[in-house]
């Protein structure tokens, strides 16, 4: 790269905040699931890296990964297939006594090796719950100029009910900033604010070097949050900097906020502000183009290609190859990959995973409140 | 190691007869059927056959074709021994030429095709929408013991003189080849799909070069020559569907046919014939509330607020609101404004058609003609271009073109 300053390498936490979404990543994890008719949630923010020249990532899958080695393969979609750095996924190495990763420390302390062998001036850390059109090079920038130890990214919204109604910490840690002239000089732990907060978006970015001697420290310590255990207690030395991020953000807090956040793309505005900055990277399944019959009703709906539309389909969202026949009715639904509606059915607020059959005359119906959620593979 | 077969695809056409569609790309580039582009169909009958390795022969406008084709790993083409390789014409220490003809364009590559000493070549047509299985031609070819194979489709008695005619017995054995004649003598028109014993082909491709008063063309040299000389010759029947889309009407007529495979037999939905592409990357497509959309083909990236009805849209189409599309192929980026009208007719990519501006009409007794607008053209608000119209140029607000 011309500006060695703007090399930075790109390590992804595929299966972070799993737990909040416990339906939709039973045989999948986060960064796998389908979101926007045609791209799974790890799209974004491997897209937004790619373009970025983020060309060097790591994806620290922890388990349920098929789902997602399927889909990124060589990761060739992102032209990630590279000599030099490329997509590297790093499952827990199988060895024995060992677990699955406790937490980021401990992930992290499994990369060091590599991360001491690369070449990159900066590592940006990321989850892949957040849907947006991350420009990682103004943070970067902003970073150099602020002459932070490490930058953190965060949004202005008010926290989701899901989490701030948690009754415990198992649904996993979320982080809330105090801010002072850009510094962070507080980091609230699972907060239960109302109103508008600094809610933190999960994306790290710091000097290799730096990540490596506060990974080797803490992991020395048994400790297994970065946010808790290492950034918090190290907010007097540390010039730790807030970066503010205007765009467009889709947060997965649970199935309701997914159905949501899904709904939202019916409106153009909501549909141009994610869409109109660098075009959004997928696996590509070689489908025909969409197919509507004679007959067809459709009102204000998102639909992939390589789907086959008879009946009558209302403010929903279609992802590839579905199929709904004539006389079938849905509306207000979100019906993944291979999902077929047959003659005479009727559904509302459903969320239906991959390949489900939903049978000729059913009627099926959830709320605006309690969509219905069924699983891969499942005939009703 | 040897290739049993490799495909040698001939994508040099200028494609004159789709006048604005092929200003600026070869015919084989021009798109098709919402996502795809022609070359897309012979590229995934290789694949699907099991052909690995294609020279694709160029001349005309490559440009776009060339970037389409890339590393040609949308049809699985990228590979360590063979694959997809782009042949342009090139000079040589004794000189350079242009493709003279579809034999020269051969014979210029034998060099190409030896480096994988073939038993089989099969020349393959870049502007003809076909699904077709290579390999069970090839059994076919193994069967009769043949060093020449054509495939050939029964057209109508009556339309039989516009083709190439291959005239057989009853054992498939060609005995005579007709081109274009007055009285023909047998309904079998050639597809322009050969099959040759590699060792034949070369022969009679060194021949016919060293023959100065040779046009060098496969229908008008070769196949009359190996016909003097009594080669086994045999021609391989072909029933599905097959479509020389050479021009305005049957691109459109093609384009049509796709939205009903169940009468037309051109089924581009057939899980397990897959036509390849290369991918637009856009976003899932958009149909607003008030938009109607009936008996038609979207793709991606497209967003719908007015009326489509038994139209095929391409990639990223935007249809604004009252704007009216029927019958239509709109090809992918292309914008039509509120209260266009756009009708019957073939719209090629990133064409702007204005605000209440119309485009082509519906067909009647007196006049049938596919109106046509050109690559990146803009059509001013409420101008009108008539159905017999071929638009190379930008047309002004209010102005009319027939």
């Amino acid at each position: 790269m011309l500006n060695t300053n703007m090399n930075a390498l790109g390590i992804i936490f595929p299966n972070s905040y799993d737990v909040l979404v416990p339906d939709l990543v039973n045989v999948r994890m986060m960064a796998s699931i389908p979101f926007a008719s045609r791209y799974r949630l790890i799209d974004f923010i491997l897209s937004s890296m790619s373009h970025c020249d983020i060309d060097n990532v790591c994806v620290m899958a922890n388990n349920n990964y098929h789902s997602l080695m399927d889909h990124l393969g060589s990761g060739r979609e992102w032209d990630l297939v590279r000599k030099n750095g490329g997509l590297n996924i790093f499952p827990p190495f199988a060895e024995k006594g060992n677990k699955p990763y406790s937490g980021r420390v401990d992930a992290l302390a499994s990369l060091l090796g590599f991360l001491r062998n690369q070449k990159e001036k900066y590592v940006v850390i990321t989850d892949t719950n957040i849907v947006m059109n991350f420009d990682f090079n103004t943070m970067i920038k902003s970073h150099i100029e602020s002459g932070a130890d490490v930058t953190v990214a965060y949004n202005e919204q008010e926290l989701p009910e899901s989490l701030v109604q948690s009754k415990s910490n198992d649904k996993g840690f979320y982080y809330t900033f105090g801010i002072e002239n850009g510094r962070i000089t507080k980091i609230y732990v699972n907060p239960r604010e109302t109103g508008v907060q600094n809610f933190s978006m999960n994306i790290y970015l710091l000097e290799r070097e730096l990540l490596i001697d506060l990974i080797n420290t803490a992991f020395v310590r048994g400790q297994a949050y970065f946010e808790r255990d290492v950034l918090l207690p190290n907010l007097n030395k540390l010039n730790v900097q807030a970066y503010k991020y205007d765009g467009y953000v889709a947060r997965i807090t649970n199935l309701k906020s997914y159905f949501d956040e899904n709904m939202k793309l019916l409106d153009d505005y909501n549909l141009d502000s994610l869409f109109s900055g660098f075009p959004i990277y997928t696996k590509i399944r070689d489908d025909t183009p969409t197919r509507y019959i004679e007959g067809a009703k459709v009102q204000n709906i998102m639909v992939a290609d390589g789907c086959l539309i008879e009946g009558e389909v209302e403010n929903s969202i279609l992802f590839r190859g579905v199929k709904i026949a004539k006389g079938a009715k849905v509306k207000n639904c979100i019906l993944m990959q291979g999902t077929v509606v047959e003659a005479g059915a009727n559904i509302e607020y459903l969320i239906a995973d991959k390949n489900v059959l939903i049978t000729a005359g059913k009627e099926m119906k959830g709320t605006d409140t309690f969509p219905i959620y069924i699983g891969k593979s499942n005939t009703i | 190691m040897a290739k049993e077969m490799i495909a040698m695809l001939l994508a040099g056409g200028q494609g004159s007869r789709l006048y604005a569609l092929t200003e600026k790309l070869a015919k084989p580039a021009v798109p098709f059927g919402g996502k795809y582009r022609i070359i897309d169909f012979p590229l995934s009958n290789c694949v699907n056959s099991g052909i690995d390795t294609v020279g694709i022969l160029t001349q005309y406008q490559p440009l776009v074709l060339n970037e389409y084709i890339g590393n040609g790993q949308p049809w699985d083409l990228d590979r360590l021994y063979g694959g997809v390789h782009v042949l342009p014409p090139y000079q040589k220490a004794s000189g350079s030429d242009w493709y003279k003809g579809t034999a020269n364009a051969i014979y210029q590559n034998i060099s190409f095709i030896e480096r994988y000493d073939p038993q089989y070549v099969i020349i393959l047509s870049g502007d003809q929408i076909c699904k077709q299985d290579y390999n069970d031609f090839l059994q076919f070819h193994k069967e009769k013991n043949a060093e020449f194979s054509v495939a050939v489709m029964e057209v109508p008695w009556e339309e039989a003189s516009r083709f190439g005619l291959m005239v057989a017995d009853d054992d498939d054995r060609i005995t005579e080849f007709q081109e274009k004649p007055k009285e023909p003598k047998s309904n079998l028109a050639s597809m322009g799909i050969y099959i040759f014993n590699w060792d034949i082909l070369k022969k009679y491709l060194s021949e016919d070069e060293a023959d100065s008063g040779s046009e060098n063309d496969f229908g008008k040299n070769i196949i009359p020559n190996l016909l003097r000389d009594g080669r086994k010759m045999y021609a391989y029947h072909f029933n599905g569907y097959w479509k020389d889309v050479g021009t305005i009407s049957s691109l459109w007529e093609a384009n049509m046919e796709v939205l009903d495979p169940e009468h037309s037999g051109i089924d581009l939905f057939d899980e397990n014939w897959k036509i390849y592409s290369r991918n637009s990357g856009m976003t899932g497509h958009k149909i607003n509330a008030g938009a109607i959309v009936e008996n038609s083909m979207i793709t991606d990236g497209c967003r719908i607020k007015g009326t489509v009805k038994h139209s095929v849209l391409f990639a990223g189409v935007k249809v604004e609101k009252d704007a009216v599309v029927e019958d239509a192929v709109v090809m992918g980026g292309t914008v039509i404004k509120a209260g266009a009208v756009v009708k019957h007719c073939i719209i090629a990519e990133n064409v702007t058609i204005g605000e209440n501006a119309i485009v082509g009409a519906m067909p009647t007794e007196t006049e049938n003609g596919v109106a046509t607008v050109g690559t990146g053209i803009t059509i001013g608000d409420g101008a009108t271009v008539g159905p017999k119209a071929m638009i190379r140029d930008d047309v002004k607000g209010g102005e009319v073109q027939c």
